[in-house]
């Protein structure tokens, strides 16, 4: 076939190839399009389930209200969650404080935007925000939880303070120390292992609750960085 | 069409495929999950009283047992990093069998109780609620809240607070706030003894 093809005058030969050079890109074009919807079906399904995946690790995406350093979520017990908070408490387990409980607000940075680092000391002070009760704890992600040890003598670290049991000033106002070596006043140890820090303000049973404006009044504490090794 | 524009059509149609492959998963996430705080709390159903899921860390040794019949009060382990000072005990519902009376006695202690359904929690209290000493509640759905009306006794007062629950089943939970270390073992017993039982039709 091939040799009967040589030998073949010329307009006879460009007649014979112009369907072969017409069907190849045909055929290649059809396993073409299989590989681009397949490339397409793969894109969607793996984009798709890995940002679906990365929104409900654990940390709310959106739907905070922010104050400097602090973001209030007082969505986040309503029936008006939005459905990132539903599926994040779905795959946590979490209970989160309902509307008339409290409030519950993190911070993931100083008040000059800066990541809280682990090695530094931090100074939270500031009001008291307008609530029956307040807790301020700190937590770090990844972190194991302490096992009690039957053996060993030392209580576990500090990990928050509560509104009653944080030493104030005259003028009712209070200063907590963030950091990793021994503080005067209220030392608060950063937790050892791995991972970003997060400060968690909890207030129980606030008016804050219905409207965050009461919050912007009447301020959030100041998170400072004092020095960094 | 060139290759390069079949191949940025293919990109585009993967894109967009992946923003449904994404909204539909995050909705049906909370359908599908089975460690989420409402199918865990469904193991006490048949509890009259709160159970505890988040104890708060004693600082001396581990107390001891309240009482020898309960041997499976420890805390479970199941929820993310808690508020340390506070207590939380949690009581199933399901309103097939009747409407269930919540009956908290509360304490020095700052004690919340809220009421969580299938799409969030749907009411909450405090223990500034309280009448001599004790929140009351009945939980009931709407045709057993008519019911109650329906066959109310003009004469009798009812102080029942009721809530008419969105859906037949839930959770409660009780917050008990531990302000000072020494508060620790009683914010404990408080969250646990928060009683949770089916009214009875002779109410």
């Amino acid at each position: 076939m091939l040799t009967e093809n040589v030998v073949r005058p010329a307009p006879g030969r460009s007649a014979f190839l112009r369907p072969r050079i017409l069907r190849r890109p045909a055929r290649l074009r059809r396993a073409g399009t299989v590989g681009l919807v397949l490339y397409a079906l793969v894109l969607g399904a793996g984009l798709g389930l890995a940002s679906a995946n990365w929104a409900t690790r654990g940390r709310y995406p959106f739907g905070g209200v922010a104050l400097n350093a602090w973001t209030a979520w007082p969505r986040i017990g309503s029936r008006e969650a939005d459905p990132y908070v539903r599926a994040i408490h779905a795959r946590t387990g979490e209970i989160p404080l309902a509307l008339g409980e409290g409030l519950l607000l993190t911070a993931l940075t100083d008040d000059a935007g800066h990541r809280l680092d682990p090695s530094c000391r931090y100074r939270i002070a500031g009001a008291t925000p307008p609530a029956r009760a307040w807790t301020l704890t700190v937590e770090r992600r990844g972190q194991a939880k302490a096992l009690p040890q039957a053996g060993t003598a030392a209580p576990p670290p500090r990990t928050g303070f509560t509104s009653t049991e944080v030493l104030r000033d005259r003028d009712g106002r209070f200063a907590v120390a963030l950091s990793p070596t021994v503080q005067p006043g209220n030392w608060l140890p950063m937790p050892e292992g791995e991972g970003s820090i997060r400060l968690v303000l909890r207030l129980y049973d606030t008016p804050v609750a219905a409207s965050t404006g009461v919050l912007e009044r009447e301020g959030v504490p100041s998170i400072t960085r004092e020095d960094c090794p | 069409m060139t290759p390069l524009g079949r191949f940025i059509l293919a990109t585009l149609c993967g894109l967009v495929l992946a923003g449904l492959v994404h909204v539909a998963v995050v909705l049906a996430i909370p359908f599908l999950a089975d460690g989420d705080a409402m199918t865990r709390s469904r193991a006490t159903l048949a509890n009259d009283t709160s159970v505890l899921v988040h104890a708060v860390a004693t600082g001396g040794p581990p107390e001891p047992p309240q009482d020898k019949t309960a041997p499976a009060q420890a805390p479970e382990d199941w929820l993310p990093p808690q508020d340390p000072a506070v207590a939380l005990g949690v009581c199933a519902y399901d309103l097939d069998d009747g409407p269930v009376r919540i009956t908290a006695e509360t304490g020095p202690l700052i004690e919340t109780i809220a009421l969580h359904g299938r799409n969030g929690a749907y009411y909450a209290i405090t223990d500034q609620a309280a009448v001599r000493g004790t929140v009351e509640l009945v939980i009931m759905t709407r045709r057993q809240f008519d019911e109650a009306l329906a066959t109310a006794d003009e004469d009798e007062r009812n102080r029942d607070v009721r809530i008419v629950a969105p859906s037949r089943e839930g959770f409660v939970t009780v917050r008990v706030l531990a302000a000072l270390p020494s508060q620790q073992a009683q914010a404990n017993q408080a969250a646990r003894s928060v009683s949770c039982t089916i009214d009875g039709p002779d109410e």
